[in-house]
């Protein structure tokens, strides 16, 4: 077989349908029109096989960027500060805090008026109850596995360093010591 | 159509076969189409601290802990951080640092750079725990006013964890920031 012959058959032609109706008209001169001959052909081929390459090169790039945890849930009221030593994100309870309100997976876990107008660190009693209620949760659905202690705190940026340090400490007394902060990643060359 | 041509087999049954490429490319493009709709593009990371609380007693805990030395980090006032080496109560070491903010992007990120670099030195010459195979970290404590900003705060633990450490776990080697940072509650 002839290397001509073995590529053109990995290509795909195009024809133009062409005229089908007076094909039967034993003429010369009507063939010959029907055909379109003389002209030039307006057949095309595609390229089937850098195609598929291509498509190849995506779906293992997307594969490899592909990620089985999902989305992750960000209130849309929190501005999120950014940092450059950062590590990946984990999967674990997510505490939003807000303007003046403190959120543990979408359920409302009290507010930040009161740790604000008392003016000094103090626990977050719903908060408190709501992440013991998921430790202890946990603790059944995994029994005989070390618990492994991490919350996510996705706090706004204009939050005062004294709710932060409430609702860390009110974790930390939940049984939750190893705190994480959500951060937007900043590039080292910003 | 592309085909698998094994040469002519006189009389024989023709062995010859073809790829169907139309389906195939069908189900590439379906493929790439659910990839692209299921991706993630996050820019979303983490930073780490830790509360320091105190677990049960061990039965075999030494009665007496020589304290470690820990860095503590003052932002309270505007002008400069005050970086203080402590070994327990006793102060080892005081040293300032001036507070320059660095402007990063349009969003008001900040970071400080000065101490960062500050940061890192002091714990190339003072840091406890440097070797790979070593499991504890060396302790930062952050004192901050309760009316900080939390962006300023977190621009702070950021110098902070700008020294790295190699950190070797069974068979897996990585770089992790060299101290494990906690608010002091004062």
């Amino acid at each position: 077989m002839s290397g001509q012959k073995a590529l053109s058959r990995f290509h795909q032609p195009i024809q133009v349908p062409g005229r089908r109706l007076i094909h039967h008209i034993p003429l010369p001169f009507v063939v010959k029109k029907a055909v379109g001959g003389g002209q030039r052909s307006v057949n095309q081929e595609i390229p089937l096989i850098p195609f598929i390459d291509f498509l190849l090169c995506i779906v293992l790039f997307l594969l490899a960027s592909f990620s089985a945890t999902g989305e992750l849930p960000i209130d849309k009221n929190v501005r999120l500060p950014k940092a450059e030593n950062v590590i990946d994100m984990t999967e674990a309870p997510m505490v939003a805090i807000t303007g003046n309100q403190i959120i543990v997976d979408g359920t409302a876990a009290g507010s930040t008026r009161t740790i604000e107008d008392a003016n000094r660190m103090q626990r977050v009693d719903e908060l408190f109850g709501i992440l013991k209620n998921k430790r202890e949760l946990w603790k059944q659905v995994n029994p005989g596995k070390e618990f492994p202690g991490v919350a996510v705190l996705q706090v706004d940026r204009r939050v005062t360093a004294l709710v932060v340090k409430s609702v860390f400490q009110t974790a930390a007394m939940a049984g939750y010591p190893s705190i994480s902060f959500m951060v937007g990643r900043l590039g080292k060359g910003n | 159509m592309a085909g698998i041509d094994v040469g002519g087999h006189g009389g024989k049954r023709n062995l010859n076969h073809e790829i169907p490429l139309i389906p195939f490319i069908d189900f590439l493009l379906c493929l790439v189409a659910f990839l692209l709709v299921t991706a993630v593009w996050s820019q979303m990371a983490r930073i780490n601290a830790d509360a320091k609380v105190p677990g049960p007693p061990r039965p075999d805990e030494p009665d007496e802990i020589k304290p470690e030395k820990e860095l503590h980090v003052e932002m309270r006032g505007d002008k400069k951080f005050q970086l203080v080496w402590k070994e327990g109560a006793t102060v080892v070491n005081t040293i300032d640092v001036d507070r320059k903010a660095v402007n990063m992007g349009t969003e008001g990120d900040i970071t400080f750079p000065a101490l960062a670099e500050k940061v890192t030195s002091e714990w190339k010459n003072n840091g406890n725990h440097k070797a790979p195979t070593d499991k504890k970290f060396d302790r930062a404590v952050l004192h901050t006013d309760n009316s900080t900003p939390f962006s300023d705060v977190i621009a702070v633990i950021d110098a902070v964890y700008a020294p790295q450490r190699d950190f070797t776990l069974g068979a897996k080697a990585q770089k992790l920031p060299a101290f494990n940072l906690t608010f002091a509650v004062n």
